[in-house]
């Protein structure tokens, strides 16, 4: 080994009289601080500091001074834990037998006394001089401004030359900077301009053409006011934001994945949201909701949730079933953190995050927040009433009496007995049910052993062992005891003790942990002479998937050994056909009948249940989650220390401990993220809302506001406008109205060379920026036009696409609409990695990822589908017919009419000439056709 | 406790009390040195597909990438390995207990077709794929690929956008994003699914992810035409020639009010490069110009029964693909496979259950007009600028599953390979083990396939980011290396 490069020898030479002096007297002990300084430095010193000291330091980690030692490398890990050498990072690295992760990488290894010394350092408390003082020098703090506490800024004066235009507090901010950068602002925009953008902004669909005149002729002076809150108090007005919300909440219908498959009842959370926005619920509230609304008498709330895409893929391979769980809660960590804080919170889950101050540990302190919440439904408990929860209880009755009944038929019904196949071979297992007869055996237990399924881990509702004198002896409650190689969990109708409860049917079945092949093992009470086995899948014929195709069925001897006494091998091969209820088809005719009734009952029943119960795709929560672990560089397998649930710790703590409760970690979340004194949740807020409005917000990265994120442009602005909307009770509306009403907001959009030079992007407001509609905006403005729009709230969505079920979903742009597909795109059943085949063009988003921001291309697709879709034509010819309705034969009233409900505006000379000119040729059909495609009807102005 | 209030004096502390980290330093001043700083394509807004200039010369202008859905084996391919053969019917050591993504392994099973050794190289291929085989001089085999999941979708997923999540853009809308398009009649970023259906990851495939919609794949092919491309019959060409003339006259008039707005003027030349592209698409999907021994050459021409009906309409995607890459589309993205229907290995190379005669299938349909494909881009000089990238989403066991004739998902070493501009040719790199199981020999993650990709054209995979969500994303997300010794 070299002598360390960088030390002067006389350093060294000083270290060493000073502690010369110390260790004459005693040798410090492994838990006296001075033991560091004596025995360990040199050790790190010889053998770490040429990466790890004072001129390199590789990975960030620094270990020729106390808080280097304290503070780690920038993987996250600490570098040792007191007390615990066997548990400590840096005991492993030099102590590894792998050339990849063994320290020093290159030269000698650490000697085993060395070592040695280095465990008794971390066994005595690694106590160092001056820790405490590094641990204090490590507090975590932030200069990063919105990390701030929201300032009430005091309203600049506004100059002279502005004074009209600052009318409002909003306006004098913006004056302020326009001043600053030697821009004026434009005029107001004229009135049927500024109409068309309130409607545009607000509802995603343009005003009527009766609306426009109304406000035309309004000559009150507060006529715009009233008309902001004509548009504010109108439900467009939460249908149109909500699917704001859904961007940010990355909402879809489906699961996204391989299998995709629908998600029938995740729409009552965008019924929610849509409720909530019309409501004005105060955002605090609506917030809070959404983290832990199980709490709060809101059940469709927790969509937030689990509306993320969900990998139901399932695979015997452990490590894949980690990650799978990882990526789940990451996705709910994620989005909180975009969503409410506009943090990256997904950074820390590798490494403490590069750029904000979020350290690995608050990661998974926020992901043990969320360590409860499981992908799935639960009945929405707001919907129930006393009368419908009466209801379902008797109907719940009602349901097993008739199970009850339907079972004792099944158990009469004769085994129905295929007629045997040429090869001389038995019938093939059915999902429904199969017989094992053999030469009676004394038992003491079977072992049923599974080696293939149809499909996925195997499913078995029932096995039922038969001694001499024809009784089930396999019955729990009989005192038989069930066991088996595993059994999937989470789910309440799969469990093994279904497996000899004497009830039949997928509801009361078991499922094998592992795919393909099984065993389960039923021991008697005392041992008996068997003579046949039954067992089956599905009896009630409604699953036939997952069933065991080849097996084996042994019994246990009472002496020791086992014997086959059954198997598939003499079975003809599986053919995976559905077979019906069949034994019940065996029935005498009067029996069968009543049967079938029943089943047509117990249907019946089923569906009532399934709408009182109002079952939705909202999340499913465990009371006593599993432990969260910090994990070293993320990996599933590389688990840490324990982590109990918490906020960022450069913003305080819950004080929460591992062992709390699901609801009390969602609700103190909630409650720490509402904080009035939480500098990032309104400042996130308002800024989102002002996004909404002019396009870009006052931070152009609405859902980052770290230090990759962009700066405020009017940061005095933002916080008023944080401060002024926690005054107001977190009112979005209030919000909204104030800045509906700023004569920043009512500006005309005419472009200004000199101004464009300056600020091209209009950043600062010197006029309103026009941009393209999204998607949801044309495709219903498109139907608003031409008057088909279907205004229908509420309930499940629509479909633009055909789906055609297998074990994987398959979605198909639909090519023909009818009626029940015109309605507000907010309704949409908005599939996952599938795009509608003509809005799909329009940087829609699909849900797979938070989109807190939307890309606005213009492409040759978007224009082919707006130009040749089957969809445009048909609202084309929709709009023909309006128009022939309403302006008659004239083509000054026709081409009129049409300007007024595309633009709210009549043409002028030269389009109503070319209108004319247009539709004389060739017809309104195309004319309306051609009024689609025209910018201005894509665009706000 | 109430939180928030001393936010500036804090102490974080991990479970030991030790650990925290000071991040007043790391704030502003690691901004700039944690990444290479990204390289951002300047996009006009008014033509997002203009070509651009990529980082450094360029060893290839364009790509075509072709993808075999279902995770195709290695083991009945293209990684030959005796010892298997050998020890054929026996457990595979150390495999005791192991579970795979349907369960329990079986042993050992040699590929039920012979290997033999091809062209100059001596290349060992088997007899499922003897076309491909005898081209083996022109490829360069990567057989050390490894992956991070053993599902299908996340797997495709991982292939195509270099994430197991859905939400990535493809690495094809990568490329365009950065290089944009030679070609301003057609789109630049083409997909041509199978003639059985798309892939089931299709929209993440092709997908722009969270890069804007300009750069996202535009899918036809040779039966299937661009959806919307063509005037609906209610119109006659006549109205529709004027219609286009109509819109374009008031979108003018409108964009006086607003002179020089580049979004308007952008959407009025979206609206030209639709027509050209009307005129255009349909042109070079039309086969019908191509000679009889092209068509015989591809297999186009075959008929007759429903494995031959099918080869013949993968050959004429094959054919289409050729044409594409004739006219310099950026990239062309050709599916051999669809989404799993009629069961398992039916409609792809998921061969799970019964592999050879499933197999016996997915190689007559895939191997012939695959090969005539690189033939035929060959002997028109298109390989000169062309990458080829064969690739499929992981590889099979080289065990049969335990009761079945079929072979698992295996993501831990498989084999594409890559043909033409930038790459060696007749050349292997890196190996599985002795068996085909797992990649010992110079193990090449995904992410370095994809590095490897966009540095042939031109492209410094860390610096082709796009800022999404509070993050610079890559293609390679936080890893790859380009796998130099390949690169020609």
């Amino acid at each position: 080994m070299t002598a360390p490069k960088h030390t002067p020898l006389w350093t060294a030479a000083l270290t060493l009289l000073l502690f010369t002096s110390k260790s004459l007297s005693a040798t410090p002990t492994p838990a006296d601080p001075a033991f560091f300084n004596a025995k360990i430095r040199p050790i790190l010193e010889e053998h770490c500091f040429d990466c790890h000291g004072p001129e390199k330091q590789k990975n960030k980690l620094r270990l020729d001074n106390t808080v280097g030692v304290v503070q780690g490398g920038e993987s996250g890990e600490p570098l040792l834990q007191a007390g615990l050498s066997a548990e400590s990072y840096i005991i492993k690295r030099v102590t590894s037998e792998n050339p990849k992760e063994v320290m020093p990488p290159k030269g000698d290894k650490l000697s085993a006394e060395q070592v040695e010394l280095l465990r008794n350092w971390i066994d005595g408390g690694a106590k160092m001089h001056g820790k405490e003082e590094a641990q204090a020098s490590l507090r975590i703090k932030t200069e990063h401004w919105s990390f701030q506490p929201i300032k009430t800024p005091a309203i600049p004066g506004a100059p002279a030359s502005l004074k009209t235009f600052a009318q409002s507090e909003i306006d004098a901010f913006v004056a302020q900077k326009l001043q600053g950068k030697a821009l004026a602002p434009s005029p107001t925009a004229d009135r049927a301009t500024l109409i068309r953008r309130l409607y545009l902004v607000m509802h995603g669909m343009p005003p009527s053409p009766e609306e426009v005149s109304a406000f035309l002729d309004d000559n009150t002076p507060d006529a715009y006011a009233r008309l902001v809150d004509r548009v504010l108090a109108s439900p467009r007005y939460g249908e149109r934001w909500a699917r704001h919300w859904m961007d940010v909440v990355r909402y879809a219908d489906t699961d996204g994945f391989e299998r995709n498959r629908e998600r029938k009842t995740a729409y009552p959370y965008r019924d929610y949201l849509i409720a909530s926005l019309n409501a004005d619920k105060p955002y605090s509230q609506f917030l809070k909701e959404q983290l832990a609304g199980d709490s709060l008498g809101v059940d469709a709330a927790t969509g937030f949730l689990v509306a993320g895409p969900f990998d139901s893929v399932k695979s015997s391979d452990k490590n894949l079933t980690l990650m799978q769980r990882q990526d789940e809660l990451a996705d709910i960590v994620n989005t909180t953190g975009t969503a409410f804080l506009g943090l990256t919170m997904g950074c820390a889950r590798c490494h403490n995050h590069k750029f904000d101050p979020i350290l690995q540990k608050d990661y998974y302190a926020m992901q043990a927040i969320f360590a409860g919440v499981h992908p799935g439904e639960r009945p929405l408990r707001e919907k129930s009433t006393p009368e419908t929860a009466l209801k379902l209880a008797e109907l719940k009755i009602l349901e097993d009496a008739k199970n009850r009944e339907l079972d004792a038929y099944r158990k009469m019904a004769p085994v129905s007995k295929p007629a045997a196949s040429s090869g001389g071979k038995r019938p093939p297992v059915t999902a429904v049910l199969n017989e094992e007869t053999f030469e009676p055996v004394e038992a003491k237990a079977v072992r049923f052993t599974i080696e293939a399924t149809a499909g996925a881990e195997p499913c078995i509702d029932e096995i039922e062992v038969f001694d001499s004198t024809g009784k089930n002896i396999a019955l729990a409650s009989e005192g038989a005891k069930a066991s088996a190689s595993g059994t999937l969990l989470g789910y309440a109708i799969h469990k093994l003790e279904h497996i000899n409860d004497g009830q039949f049917g997928n509801e009361h079945s078991w499922i094998a942990n592992t795919k393909g092949s099984a065993w389960i093992q039923i021991d008697f009470p005392s041992p008996s002479q068997i003579k046949s086995v039954r067992w089956s899948r599905a009896r009630d014929g409604r699953h036939s998937d997952r069933v065991p195709t080849q097996y084996k069925i042994e019994a246990v001897i009472p002496d020791g050994g086992s014997k086959q006494i059954a198997s598939s091998q003499d079975r003809e091969p599986f053919t995976g056909k559905r077979s019906a209820d069949a034994t019940l088809a065996n029935l005498p005719p009067a029996e069968a009948a009543a049967a079938e009734k029943i089943k047509k009952e117990l249907a019946d029943l089923k569906t009532e249940m399934s709408g009182l119960s109002h079952v939705s795709w909202v999340g499913r929560f465990d009371q006593t989650p599993a432990p969260t672990h910090r994990l070293y560089r993320g990996e599933p397998t590389q688990e840490r220390e324990l982590v109990a649930p918490d906020s960022l710790s450069v913003l305080g703590t819950l004080g929460l401990d591992t062992q709390t409760p699901d609801q009390v970690r969602r609700l103190k979340i909630a409650d720490w993220i509402t904080s009035p004194e939480n500098p990032l949740t309104s400042r996130v807020l308002v800024n989102r809302l002002w996004h909404y409005i002019f396009g870009t917000g006052i931070v152009d990265t609405p859902s980052d506001f770290g230090l990759n994120g962009g700066r405020p442009t009017h940061p005095e602005l933002l916080d008023w406008l944080a401060a002024d909307f926690m005054t107001h009770g977190w009112s979005i509306k209030h919000t909204l109205r104030r800045i509906l009403l700023s004569s920043t907001f009512q500006q005309s959009s005419a472009p200004n060379d000199t101004a464009a030079r300056v600020d091209a992007d209009g950043r600062f407001l010197w006029r309103y920026t026009p941009r393209r509609l999204e998607a949801e905006a044309i495709r219903d403005s498109m139907l608003a036009v031409s008057g088909a729009m279907d205004l229908k709230m509420g309930g499940p969505g629509f479909y633009l696409m055909d789906v055609v079920n297998e074990n994987v979903m398959h979605y198909f742009p639909k090519e023909k609409y009818d009626a029940a597909d015109f309605r507000r795109m907010v309704y949409l059943f908005r599939i996952r990695a599938a795009q509608d085949g003509v809005f799909g063009a329009f940087d829609c988003p699909d849900g797979g990822s938070v989109m807190a921001r939307r890309s606005r291309s213009n492409t040759p697709l978007q224009a082919l589908n707006l130009f040749n879709s089957s969809f445009v034509t048909q609202q084309s010819e929709l709009l023909s017919q309006r128009l022939l309705k309403q302006a008659g034969n004239s083509p000054v009233a026709r081409a009129s009419l049409a300007f007024q409900l595309f633009y709210g505006r009549n043409p002028d000379a030269f389009e109503e000439k070319n209108s004319i000119a247009f539709i004389g040729a060739h017809g309104l059909h195309s004319f309306a056709r051609s009024l689609f495609n025209t910018s201005e009807f894509l665009f706000v102005f | 406790m109430h939180p928030l209030l001393n936010r500036r004096d804090f102490l974080s502390h991990t479970a030991t009390g030790l650990g925290g980290i000071a991040l007043t330093h790391l704030l502003g001043r690691d901004r700039a040195l944690a990444n290479p700083v990204p390289i951002r394509p300047e996009i006009n807004p008014a033509n997002p597909n203009a070509p651009r200039a990529p980082h450094f010369a360029p060893r290839a202008k364009r790509v075509l990438m072709i993808f075999c859905s279902g995770a195709v084996s290695q083991i009945d391919t293209f990684d030959y390995k005796p010892e298997l053969i050998k020890r054929h019917g026996e457990p595979m050591p150390g495999a005791e207990g192991l579970i795979t993504f349907q369960g329990a392994q079986g042993n050992l099973n040699r590929s039920p077709w012979e290997f033999r050794p091809r062209g100059q190289s001596g290349k060992m291929v088997s007899d499922l794929v003897p076309h491909l085989g005898a081209l083996a001089d022109e490829m360069c085999f990567i057989h050390s690929l490894t992956g991070k999941t053993n599902t299908h979708g996340p797997g495709e997923n991982f292939m195509a956008t270099g994430f197991t999540l859905d939400g990535f853009p493809s690495m094809g809308a990568w490329a365009t994003y950065a290089l944009g398009s030679e070609n301003d009649t057609l789109p630049a970023y083409v997909a041509i699914p199978d003639p059985r259906g798309a892939p089931q990851s299709a929209g993440n495939f092709w997908g722009p992810g969270f890069l804007p919609a300009a750069f996202q794949g535009t899918d036809f092919n040779a039966t299937q035409p661009l959806r919307n491309l063509t005037r609906p019959s209610v119109f006659t060409e006549q109205t529709d020639r004027a219609s286009r003339e109509f819109i374009a006259t008031l979108n003018r008039h409108h964009l006086e009010r607003f002179p020089g707005d580049s979004e308007l003027a952008a959407r009025i030349s979206s609206y030209e490069l639709a027509a050209r592209m009307q005129l255009s698409v349909p042109e070079v999907a039309d086969i019908s110009s191509e000679p009889a021994h092209i068509l015989k050459m591809y297999g186009a021409d075959e008929a007759g029964d429903p494995v031959k009906d099918l080869k013949a309409a993968y050959a004429r995607n094959c054919i289409l693909a050729r044409r594409l890459v004739e006219k310099g589309v950026r990239f062309v993205q050709l599916f051999n496979g669809a989404y799993q229907t009629g069961g398992e290995g039916v409609s792809n190379w998921d061969g799970h259950k019964s592999l050879e005669p499933q197999y016996v299938k997915h190689g007559e349909v895939m191997d012939q007009p695959t090969a005539a494909l690189l033939k035929d881009l060959k002997q028109r000089g298109l390989l000169a600028d062309t990458l080829v990238v064969w690739c499929t989403e992981f590889g099979r066991m080289p065990t049969f599953q335990k009761g079945a004739s079929g072979r698992d998902h295996n993501p831990n070493g498989f084999t594409a390979w890559l043909a033409g501009a930038g790459v060696k040719h007749g050349y292997t790199y890196g190996a599985t083990d002795e068996f085909g199981y797992k990649a010992v020999e110079k193990v090449a993650p995904v992410y370095d396939f994809h590095a490897t990709i966009l540095e042939i054209l031109g492209l410094r995979h860390t610096q082709l980011s796009f800022y999404h969500n509070g993050i610079e994303r890559r293609l390679t997300d936080v890893h790859g290396n380009v796998l130099t010794d390949i690169l020609s």
